[in-house]
């Protein structure tokens, strides 16, 4: 009966007869009251009875069902639903049907991906968890919870084989997508590690993707964060890019500031400041505060 | 504050439709809200913190809202390790029960900034037994779970943890070098902070790991700091976004906003462009929604007035970036924490 589809209230149905419902108490002069729903209460109130005798039943897992379905974010209704699955020793591949509509209803539900992330970690088998976070994000490429639930899977059940073409996939359709340049690093942060070779083939794609969208922040972040505790102006190909296009795109302000993190590796204070000084007059007049602040740092000895 | 001196400042601020809107809030939700009734008094807080922040408090029975606050918090019971706040009444156990009573640590939270807001001196909060309870949300990793049975465990949930321990100035449930740890191994790449080790960066897990270690006082072992200080202010557009390549929405201005506060860059943000995106995001109904054509919920509207407030709009009143309240009711928790120490 799990995924019943009787809408009679629980106070009609003969198989609840034995159950005393448990109306809320809400004091006498609630806060913020809630215009509730007629079936939120009705479920509510046999919710309340059953944890009160911690019935772990088949009747019990309906009433999460329809508590959850009316309130999908009830911590106490997945703790007491996970319960009852123990206790029955249910077939949690039924629950997995279960959970996966939930997540197509409500994507962004933190506790319906944890309870997903539960029933993996019972069946101890994430066979359809590529395909199944995939098959969200292709709704929501950005979705957070996919993406962690993804990782997840990934780090526990070693499922890096094919995750850079996954990537690169969905960087090709759309560039701009920062969650998939996270990605990309998560993967090869945990396979081959940013070893000296790998920085410079990364050094070569991500410029490649530049090229295609000189404005792109993620892109930025990520060449940046390849040469995190290292120096950019180490890297020929860098090097090489910056000369090529710096007098071509002088209104480019990622581009800009890559400039001025090289000018600052070089100690070329005077060049920085200049750049800094284009990025206020009109390059990037939205952060202009921030690159007067950026001067100001520029043009202290060792910072503030 | 006067509806003189409200009509005396800003007309792009809808002040009248704001207060109808929260005081409507305040005497009941409508029936789409059932769905967040298992964290009615995190709406409750954004209600009465949104009241606050507009000083608008005339209708606020304080009396009335702290014992219903406290009619959520959870007593000991003989056998029972359950211990915090629930989300709402929404289960109040029977003598004989009490083993699925769990506390909430949003709720928590929630639950103190209320009673803080109303003036109450936190004498029937159950502190030691909170404060200590926290040791078992405490992962091995150092997040928190957000209850004694472990469920998701992320960035949020180590702020509200930090909160708790902090309002109740009682740290010995919480091991801070752990709790450390997990934030800088939290941080990405391109120096935002995720919910958790290699997660992507984003504005809201960015807030909460740096006001945790605010609170924790390790705020100094974060490194990239500069690079950090330019990913927040690259948020901004017109308002702010989260992540990068996504979409502005009102309640960055308070994610994003007090997290250059608590790195002590505010002065970089473009004060008029966030005051305009927020302004057309006020809905005719009063509140304020995420985007300009969208319906109003408590949470923006909380959110989008302490934006407000941070870039000093007038008639809007301080808030503490770090504990996310009133500064009326921070001011109030140190009184309360300089009569513990007496």
């Amino acid at each position: 009966m799990r995924h019943s589809t009787q809408s009679l209230p629980f106070s009609e149905r003969d198989d609840f007869k034995d159950i005393t419902p448990v109306l809320q108490d809400d004091g006498e002069k609630p806060v913020c009251p809630i215009a509730y729903a007629p079936e939120y209460v009705d479920a509510m109130n046999y919710f309340r009875a059953l944890l009160d005798k911690n019935e772990l039943s088949e009747r019990a897992l309906e009433v999460t069902t329809r508590v959850i379905g009316l309130s999908s974010a009830n911590y106490t209704a997945w703790y007491f639903r996970r319960l009852v699955l123990k206790g029955l020793q249910a077939d949690l591949r039924e629950e997995l049907e279960f959970v996966s509509e939930m997540s197509r209803d409500h994507p962004k539900n933190y506790q319906i991906w944890y309870h997903r992330q539960w029933i993996i970690e019972q069946l101890e088998d994430a066979s359809n968890e590529l395909d199944f976070t995939a098959e969200i994000l292709a709704e929501d490429a950005k979705n957070y919870h996919s993406w962690t639930h993804r990782q997840w899977a990934i780090k526990t059940f070693n499922l890096w084989e094919k995750e850079i073409e996954y990537v690169d996939k969905l960087l090709l359709a759309d560039i701009r997508n920062n969650s998939a340049w996270n990605q990309r690093y998560f993967v090869i942060f945990n396979t081959t590690g940013y070893t000296d070779e790998v920085i410079a083939s990364e050094t070569e794609y991500t410029i490649s993707k530049i090229l295609l969208a000189p404005n792109n922040e993620s892109s930025h972040n990520y060449l940046l964060g390849l040469y995190r505790g290292r120096k950019l102006s180490s890297s020929a190909r860098i090097m090489e890019f910056v000369a090529d296009k710096k007098d071509k795109w002088t209104f480019c302000a990622p581009f800009l500031s890559l400039q001025i993190d090289i000018c600052q590796e070089l100690n070329d204070i005077e060049q920085a400041l200049e750049l800094c000084d284009k990025l206020i007059g009109g390059v990037d007049d939205i952060h202009k505060k921030y690159w007067i602040y950026k001067k100001s740092q520029l043009e202290t000895p060792n910072g503030q | 504050m006067t509806e003189q001196t409200q009509t005396a400042l800003s007309g792009d601020i809808k002040w009248k439709e704001h207060k109808q809107f929260l005081h409507y809030c305040l005497n009941v939700l409508p029936q789409p809200y059932t769905s967040q009734d298992s964290n009615r008094i995190t709406l409750a807080f954004f209600v009465i913190g949104a009241l606050e922040v507009l000083d608008t408090t005339d209708r606020l029975k304080p009396e009335e809202v702290i014992e219903w606050v406290y009619s959520m918090q959870i007593l000991p019971r003989e056998g029972q390790q359950n211990s915090g706040w629930r989300g709402s009444n929404f289960y109040q156990p029977s003598a004989e029960a009490g083993e699925h009573d769990l506390g909430h640590v949003a709720m928590s939270y929630v639950a103190l900034g209320l009673l803080l807001m109303m003036g109450d001196d936190l004498s029937r909060v159950n502190k030691e037994a909170i404060a200590k309870s926290l040791a078992q949300y405490q992962q091995k990793d150092g997040s928190f779970s957000p209850t004694r049975v472990k469920s998701e465990c992320d960035m949020r949930y180590v702020y509200c943890a930090c909160t708790v321990a902090h309002i109740l100035n009682d740290w010995s449930g919480i091991d801070k070098e752990l709790v450390t740890n997990y934030i800088i191994k939290s941080q990405s790449y391109d120096c935002s902070i995720g919910q958790g080790p290699q997660q992507e960066g984003h504005a809201g897990s960015t807030y909460c790991a740096l006001a945790s270690l605010k609170m924790m006082g390790t705020l100094d072992r974060l490194p990239n700091k500069d690079g950090l200080i330019k990913w927040l202010i690259m948020r901004q557009g017109l308002g702010f976004c989260g992540r990068p390549n996504k979409l502005e929405d009102t309640c960055y201005s308070f994610w994003v906003g007090a997290s250059l506060l608590l790195l002590d860059c505010y002065h970089i943000v473009e004060t008029k462009n966030t005051r305009s995106f927020t302004c057309g995001c006020q809905q005719r109904v009063g509140g304020c929604a995420k985007w300009a054509d969208c319906h109003p919920d408590v949470l923006h509207t909380y959110m989008s007035f302490c934006g407000l407030s941070f870039i000093k709009e007038p008639g809007f009143l301080p808030v503490c970036p770090m504990l996310c309240l009133p500064q009326k009711a921070v001011d109030h928790l140190e009184t309360i924490h300089n009569s513990w120490r007496s």
